[in-house]
């Protein structure tokens, strides 16, 4: 099994490879003459107005925590997807009253309006 | 077997010092960022010991998901850098504490079941060519642990239910779209036609 991974090792040794070679390649051979002005952070050229650390609406995370759910529903399909001739008919039936569980809490938030964005 | 040697001790040494760099780092967005390379690895480590759909599920949903969020909590928190280390040597006891209790948890598990020596934890089996991962944690999800898994789905009822609890709030004067509003919208209510006397014309 072990033996299917083989291009993913070399994927991975490549881009590593690959990504070290370049920054290495380049600070060796590059020019290197940093300036206060240089080294300074900038935003298009011009002074930054503020903190890159700017604060979020919690919006985003209730809209990440539900993704989070659902992909959670999906990743449990799937291995009964791949075992659903043999585990039978308890299986799929149990497999309904997970989606229902799941779908009660969709109808929720939708009637909330969570998945509006105002 | 060598080339897995090599890469299980690359993984490790990698996960080793990544988890160590994330609780001290001094940047708590680097924490993050190195807590996602730990998690990395260790889908990597799981790969080798043929938990593939687990390590794919670690990647997808940990790395994906779940570091997104610490992210989020991180921006929203506006965590000041310079306070970051204050009060390290303060809260040294209560860390510690706490570490040695989560340690005792697992060594009387370990003990509990008996097993406290190295030669407990045998080098897995070789699996055969046709093992799947999915399938058997398949086999076992639906068969053997059907209630567990029908609890998860109460579980993450609960979670959509408290996060919309927690982070639901209407915002009073917004403008939004009503769709069903716009199609029943008839001609009659919008335009009123007046019978009046046209002005400047004789009549006959």
């Amino acid at each position: 099994m072990l033996s299917e991974y083989w291009p993913v090792i070399i994927f991975l040794a490549i881009s590593v490879g690959l990504g070290t070679a370049l920054l290495v390649i380049g600070g060796l051979l590059g020019p290197s003459k940093p300036s206060v002005e240089k080294s300074s952070p900038y935003e298009c050229g011009f002074e930054p107005f503020a903190d890159a650390r700017m604060k979020f609406d919690v919006r985003f995370y209730l809209v990440a925590i539900l993704f989070i759910v659902f992909d959670l529903e999906i990743a449990f399909f799937i291995p009964w997807a791949v075992v659903m001739e043999d585990v039978g008919l308890t299986a799929f039936a149990a497999v309904v009253i997970f989606t229902l569980e799941l779908a009660i809490g969709l109808a929720y938030l939708w009637k909330k309006g969570a998945l509006e964005w105002e | 077997m060598l080339i897995q040697e090599i890469i299980f001790y690359a993984f490790s040494i990698i996960m080793i010092v990544a988890a160590t760099l994330v609780i001290s780092v001094r940047n708590p967005v680097y924490s993050v960022l190195y807590l996602i390379l730990t998690f990395f690895s260790a889908a990597a480590l799981w790969i080798l010991l043929g938990a593939e759909f687990l390590a794919i599920i670690l990647v997808l949903v940990y790395v994906g998901a779940v570091m997104v969020l610490f992210l989020f909590v991180l921006m929203m928190l506006n965590v000041d850098l310079s306070r970051v280390n204050e009060g390290f040597v303060k809260n040294l006891p209560l860390g510690l504490l706490v570490a040695a209790i989560m340690l005792a948890e697992i060594l009387v598990v370990l003990w509990y079941k008996g097993r406290t020596g190295i030669e407990d934890f045998p080098i897995p089996e070789p699996l055969s060519a046709d093992y799947s991962n999915t399938a058997e944690i398949g086999q076992r999800l639906f068969t053997q642990y059907l209630w567990p898994f029908e609890l998860a789905g109460i579980v993450l009822l609960v979670a959509i239910v408290a996060a919309i609890a927690l982070t639901m709030r209407k915002r009073e004067g917004v403008k939004t779209q009503s769709i069903p509003k716009q199609v029943q919208a008839d001609k009659r209510d919008r335009v009123k036609l007046i019978d009046m006397p046209v002005e400047g014309v004789e009549d006959k």
